[in-house]
């Protein structure tokens, strides 16, 4: 009997495609994901002379974000560890980090999905266009702001073990996110809170993408909001990957 | 030259102060079913975990086919089938997809043909395009044991792998296990099953509070103790089985 050693590349591609097979099979989830930003932009067609094209996009885009990263990615990653899928992967001879990346790939496919139907949608129901420069660099930005929202579900799932109890904590974040941040910003619940939400992950991901949406507009007050991004970020990895354990038992 | 496929050398488990295996020395040849049976709580699930590489052992040593579970964890799980307890695929994969993903991570070719030819021998070839959620308790159980060897491992890890089983599901997965055991694969079973023991395994190990109590095959442990008072006490049918040693040795209160 010899001993085969599968490259990397093939484990992460046999990964790759299974996850991707258990996201397409997960379609009323996605539809989850696009319904709130897609409801924003229907909703808020007499607002967009207002607020702005950017900024209604930026909107949409960081709910988008925040549902994924903490009602897709978080939930069923609580999930499979409830059931013992990662177990049974990590006895396999396939690297942990392997398996954590396959998920996230799949992520960053749904980010690029979810950006670009908020871009298709603003286009289709509120008329919204941008620049291509605008384009490309809020779809760079999504990028970013979706790692703040997957490293605050891993943080999630970093913290607690129970999938049951996982769920209901994003939820609630994810609606505390959307009524306190969207609400917040638009100055509806006041000075204090608002100044609070505009550093807060959902105000400084939804900065960055307005201001990349408009690289013209970009100032300072972005590039601080960037780096807030980029420090929630780690802040939250670091939880997620420092107390995260492959198993609920 | 020790031709041993899994040596466990001196395991020491702890969880914070409890010390969960104590010393826990044993081997599995190839050919042979090695039996690892103990109470709940006993060390029975550390002591298979650390073999499979999902937890580290504060000391001791674990070799599989040579290569260190510590060392080269790699090599060491290319090695290694296992089976574990739990249900533990995608449920929303296809049992064809589920094959095809472990058939990838193992470095194994499954082109559709030997897909086919895989579901056929496992009695599945019409389930490939169902999810794995979706088959009976016995079909899930031959689509775990048949993924767990389809890298031909040299060592194939059982975790209590007929709980829930029917009697039929069970007999056709103690038949498999004797072939596993005639093509030369070493395996490494926990059960709570003492008929089971004594029918599949060439030797066993009974564990109690984390220490090996005993090794040898199961015939010897009952001839041995046979006219102990607590093996003759735990006796209901005036015939000694390995039950009644296991109780005699490990005791009757329940464990949690």
């Amino acid at each position: 009997m010899q001993t085969i050693i599968p490259s990397t590349s093939a484990a992460f591609k046999a990964l790759l495609r299974a996850d991707f097979s258990t996201q397409w099979r997960n379609r009323r989830a996605v539809m989850l994901t696009l319904i709130v930003p897609l409801t924003i932009l229907i909703s808020w067609k007499g607002l967009v002379s207002k607020l702005g094209g950017a900024y209604v996009l930026s909107s949409c885009i960081a709910i988008g974000l925040t549902a994924i990263g903490l009602m897709g990615y978080s939930n069923a990653i609580a999930r499979d560890r409830d059931k013992g899928v990662f177990q049974r992967l990590r006895v396999a001879p396939v690297a942990a980090w392997s398996i954590m990346v396959s998920r996230l790939t799949v992520q960053l496919a749904m980010i690029v999905a979810v950006t670009l139907i908020v871009f298709i949608g603003g286009f289709y129901f509120d008329k919204i266009t941008i620049t291509p420069q605008g384009y490309a660099l809020g779809l760079a930005v999504a990028f970013i702001g979706g790692a703040v929202y997957l490293a605050l579900g891993q943080a999630i799932v970093g913290l607690i073990k129970n999938p049951e109890t996982v769920n209901v904590t994003c939820r609630l974040v994810y609606f505390v996110f959307i009524m306190v941040g969207m609400f917040g910003q638009l100055g509806m619940l006041g000075e204090q809170i608002g100044k609070a939400v505009q550093w807060s992950p959902y105000g400084t991901v939804q900065h960055i993408l307005s201001s990349g949406l408009r690289p013209e507009t970009w100032d300072i007050q972005a590039t601080y909001a960037l780096l807030m991004t980029f420090g929630y970020a780690i802040v939250f990895a670091f939880m997620g990957i420092r107390w995260f354990k492959w198993s609920s038992k | 030259m020790n031709n041993s496929i899994l040596q466990v050398d001196n395991l020491d488990i702890f969880y914070g102060p409890f010390q969960a295996v104590k010393k826990v020395s044993f081997d599995v040849r190839p050919g042979e079913i090695f039996g690892l049976l103990g109470p709940n709580g006993a060390g029975k699930t550390s002591t298979l975990s650390a073999v499979e590489g999902l937890l580290k052992p504060q000391s001791g040593n674990i070799t599989v086919a040579g290569y260190s579970i510590h060392d080269a964890p790699l090599y060491a799980r290319a090695n290694i089938g296992v089976q574990l307890q739990a249900t533990s695929f995608q449920p929303e994969l296809f049992v064809s997809e589920v094959i095809q993903l472990f058939a990838g991570i193992h470095g194994v070719d499954m082109p559709k043909e030997k897909l086919h030819a895989f579901l056929a021998d496992i009695k599945l070839a019409d389930s490939a395009s169902k999810k794995f959620s979706q088959l009976s308790g016995g079909q899930q159980q031959r689509v775990s044991l048949a993924i767990a060897l389809l890298h031909n491992p040299p060592l194939v890890l059982l975790d209590e792998p007929t709980t829930g089983l029917d009697p039929q599901s069970r007999r056709q997965l103690w038949v498999r296990m004797e072939e596993m055991r005639e093509k030369g694969h070493g395996i490494l079973l926990t059960t709570h099953s003492m008929e089971e023991a004594e029918s599949v395994c060439d030797r066993i190990a009974i564990i109690d509070h984390g220490k090996v109590i005993e090794i040898n095959t199961p015939e010897a442990m009952i001839e041995e103790h046979r006219n102990d008072p607590a093996v003759i006490a735990a006796s209901r049918r005036g015939k000694i089985t390995l039950e009644d040693v296991f109780i005699g040795l490990t005791g009757d209160t329940v464990r949690s």
